[in-house]
């Protein structure tokens, strides 16, 4: 396969991740424009890892994880009796915070002669665990994939499972979720984590193919793509945001004629998918069609 | 003047109005009866345009209005005292008003002056802020604004619900005097006592349909009826 | 200027308009255009910026805000940032510099005023603020049109019962959220000399946080919220350098949405 597809592939996987970190916020009912702080995180947190502290990518992937988790909470609690429109807004503050963090952060570490680490809106380059592995890339697709194929196996048990129900319970009616006794409080506090440590494991596996991440990445049109992705694939469904990244980066991307007019054909593409399908493309009443015919 | 036939509103899947029919006599005080949840509001908000019906018809002098737009149905002369009295609390009595008179090209002093020696509360109050006012005054206020676009149809929805008696008679008597001024009224009320002293003819809804069309006599004659909606008060 | 437009269309259509930035962007940039390639004086150029606003406006509030405006207020939101990332992109494509030079709203050089020196530019913006303010006022409580947008901010089902057409009260709202904000945005320009594609979301998240600031929804708010916003952000930048300027603007904005003091509750325009 060519380096070009192989990068696409990559691409669509890395944002699939975060793509679907604001899925499951918005199945629990909350819109989130700041998804991309915690995919940052995740990726300076495993750059550090791998490259600092001299840790293998495994590791590097959970402790991004972690710190995900972390930083999420850390503004899903202030804001948790917060809904709707104001969420939104929190969630925006928040994640440009952290973008502006990243541009402030500067820690270097003499690593076999070199400084390597973050350097402010310079960037954090050499993020080199993949090449000193002999990692190929279609090694770090086929990575990327399996852990996607993992998160989204998480995704179809728990979407049949009680927890499930209760997200989705959550997201049609948290007033009426928590007179049915669910501690809507913690619940979604769980989701905010939950959908953080998502996107930092995106981040993590996105610095590792860049093997250089700089504060620019993580600026909010990355979230608000993310909440497109999730938005006109459809929240149906898991495959939902994977079918919006791959509208964005497989087709419109790929595409030589569009690819200059990318955003102007994504964006009115969502504005007028909202129109007639305002849960996206396999929305709910899709899905249980689908389930309902190929059972 | 108004005929409704065969009309059906839905809430998504859920059928409110299954197929009303029902006609409002030019000149009359018509009454429409029936328990909570009956589908009374919503035909009102069909009628008035806030809601569109799903099939049926909604004719007004030769026009059928299903469907239409609520300032479109007030320009062909309907205006809907809704229930709970919904106004605009920041805005001032006489702001409106003025609001109520909003399609109005020509001048509305007339009208204004008219509904304050209707209502004097109103006229004391003209500059205070509507969401102030006690619920009567809201009342009266509700029916000035609707009154303001000189309608050939008034529709009150539960113009007494929540007020005192005292302020109760008030207004059915307004309803009295607008009725001998020339205007046609249909009301929803729930309490039937007061309706029966002034309405020429009654319809009653139950679960979306209309089960009972008459006047005053054979309205009171049905025990059924009577102990239903009468109630203990005769 | 920026959090009046922002919050009128959040008042009156009670949605928050993503794209309001991007519009006032796409109006910036017809005037640069217009100025790259026309003698044009500064007069044209805040026609130009005011009108191009007005325009992209409307194809926002068409393609967002009519459809949904029976929906829930995510939709028109969610479709109002697909129109963001359009104008993004039309604005790169069409002037791919990342910068461009606009000229200046006042040539000369700043009034001295015993121990103050005064930027006339600045003056000219204050101005501005205080005769939009004005008209604004004049607009809402002494017209016919008035008396229905407020009728629409108060109870939008009691306007269309009253014979008011709310659709063309939001249209017309908008047009006027837009204007105000293409006048900001030619302003804006004006003072630094120079346009970016950054101005888009730069415009609209300092609408917002100047309407949240000044208490979501009430109009002399985001007045008062613009001012203390402009002041805030004037002296931080001072102290602290741009970006933890910029961090303490959004911090503020999250711990006031996080806290909520009572005086951000307003939704009635007063």
């Amino acid at each position: 396969m060519d380096e070009y597809a192989l990068g696409v592939l990559t691409n669509i996987g890395l944002f699939s991740f975060v793509a679907l970190s604001a899925y499951l916020l918005l199945i629990a009912g909350e819109l989130s424009f700041g998804q991309q702080a915690f995919f940052g995180v995740g990726a300076y947190a495993g750059g550090i890892a791998t490259a600092m502290l001299g840790l293998t990518l495994p590791v590097a992937v959970v402790i991004a994880m972690l710190c995900g988790a972390l930083a999420a909470a850390l503004v899903g609690l202030p804001t948790l009796r917060l809904r709707g429109l104001y969420f939104a807004m929190t969630t925006l503050a928040a994640a440009e915070m952290f973008r502006i963090l990243f541009e402030l952060a500067h820690w270097q570490l003499d690593v076999e002669g070199e400084q390597v680490g973050p350097d402010g809106s310079q960037g954090f380059r050499g993020i080199r665990w993949m090449l000193e592995s002999g990692v190929e890339p279609e090694g770090f697709v086929a990575i990327v994939w399996l852990l996607l194929a993992l998160v989204l196996a998480c995704f179809f048990v728990i979407e049949r499972s009680k927890l499930g129900a209760t997200i989705r319970a959550l997201g049609e009616d948290p007033t009426l979720a928590g007179t049915v006794g669910i501690d809507v409080n913690r619940f979604k506090l769980g989701v905010v984590a939950a959908s953080g440590a998502l996107a930092a494991l995106g981040g993590a596996l996105f610095a590792h193919h860049n093997t250089y991440i700089e504060p620019r990445n993580f600026d909010i049109m990355l979230g608000v793509h993310s909440l497109a992705y999730a938005l006109i694939g459809g929240l149906g469904t898991a495959f939902g945001p994977l079918l919006g990244v791959m509208l964005d980066i497989g087709v419109l991307e790929s595409s030589r004629f569009l690819q200059g007019y990318r955003m102007i054909v994504f964006g009115g593409l969502v504005a007028l998918l909202l129109v007639w399908r305002p849960r996206g493309i396999l929305d709910e009443r899709v899905v249980h069609w689908l389930r309902a015919r190929f059972s | 003047m108004l005929s409704v036939r065969d009309l059906v509103t839905a809430y998504g899947k859920i059928e409110a109005l299954k197929g009303v029919s029902l006609e409002v006599a030019p000149g009359s005080i018509t009454c429409l009866l029936g328990p909570n949840g009956a589908g009374k509001t919503t035909l009102m908000m069909t009628i008035a345009g806030v809601l569109r019906p799903k099939r049926g018809s909604v004719r007004f002098l030769d026009e059928d209005l299903a469907g239409l737009a609520p300032d479109a149905i007030v320009k062909r002369g309907i205006a809907l005292v809704p229930e709970n009295r919904l106004g605009f609390p920041s805005m001032s009595v006489l702001e409106n008003l003025q609001a109520g008179a909003y399609q109005r090209r020509d001048p509305i002093e007339e009208d204004i002056e008219r509904i304050f020696r209707r209502f004097p509360p109103l006229k004391a109050r003209s500059a205070q802020q509507a969401g102030t006012l006690s619920g009567g005054e809201q009342q009266m206020l509700a029916v000035g604004r609707a009154l303001m676009s000189r309608p050939k149809l008034l529709l009150m929805d539960e113009p007494s619900l929540g007020l005192a008696p005292l302020v109760v008679e008030e207004i059915f008597r307004t309803v009295a005097e607008l009725h001998r001024d020339g205007t046609t009224i249909f009301l929803v009320e729930q309490n039937a006592h007061m309706a029966l002293k002034v309405a020429q003819h009654f319809f009653l809804m139950e679960q979306g349909r209309v089960s009972f069309s008459g006047d005053p006599g054979s309205l009171a004659e049905d025990e059924v009826i009577r102990r239903a909606y009468l109630g203990s008060s005769r | 200027m920026l959090a009046l437009g922002f919050t009128l269309i959040f008042g009156v259509l009670r949605r928050a308009n993503l794209a309001y930035g991007p519009a006032i962007m796409f109006g910036a940039y017809a005037a640069t255009w217009t100025s790259m390639n026309f003698q044009a004086g500064l007069l044209i150029l805040a026609v130009v910026t005011i009108a191009a606003a007005v325009l992209a406006g409307a194809y926002v509030e068409r393609l967002c805000f009519a459809p949904h405006r029976k929906g829930p207020a995510a939709a028109a939101m969610v479709a109002s940032f697909a129109l963001w990332m359009q104008f993004e992109e039309l604005a790169t494509l069409a002037l791919p510099n990342h910068l461009y030079a606009f000229p200046a709203l006042y040539e000369g050089g700043p009034l001295e005023l015993g121990r103050f020196t005064v930027r006339i530019d600045a003056l000219l913006i204050l101005l501005a603020t205080v005769v939009v303010c004005g008209l604004l006022w004049w607009i809402l409580y002494r017209t016919r049109f008035g008396v229905a947008v407020r009728a629409v901010i108060d109870d939008p089902k009691a306007a269309g019962l009253a014979g008011i057409g709310v659709p063309r009260v939001f249209m017309l709202v908008f047009a006027l959220a837009s204007a105000i904000g293409g006048l900001a945005g030619f302003l804006i320009a004006g003072s630094q000399e120079q346009v970016t594609p950054m101005l888009g979301m730069w415009s609209t998240l300092k609408g917002m946080v100047a309407m949240m600031l000044g208490g979501l929804g009430s109009l002399p708010g985001a007045v008062a919220g613009g001012l203390a916003l402009g002041l805030i952000e004037a002296h931080a930048g001072w102290f602290l350098g741009p970006q933890l300027r910029d961090f303490l603007v959004y911090l503020l904005l999250f711990v006031l949405l996080a806290l909520r003091p009572p005086w951000m509750n307003t939704r009635s325009v007063s």
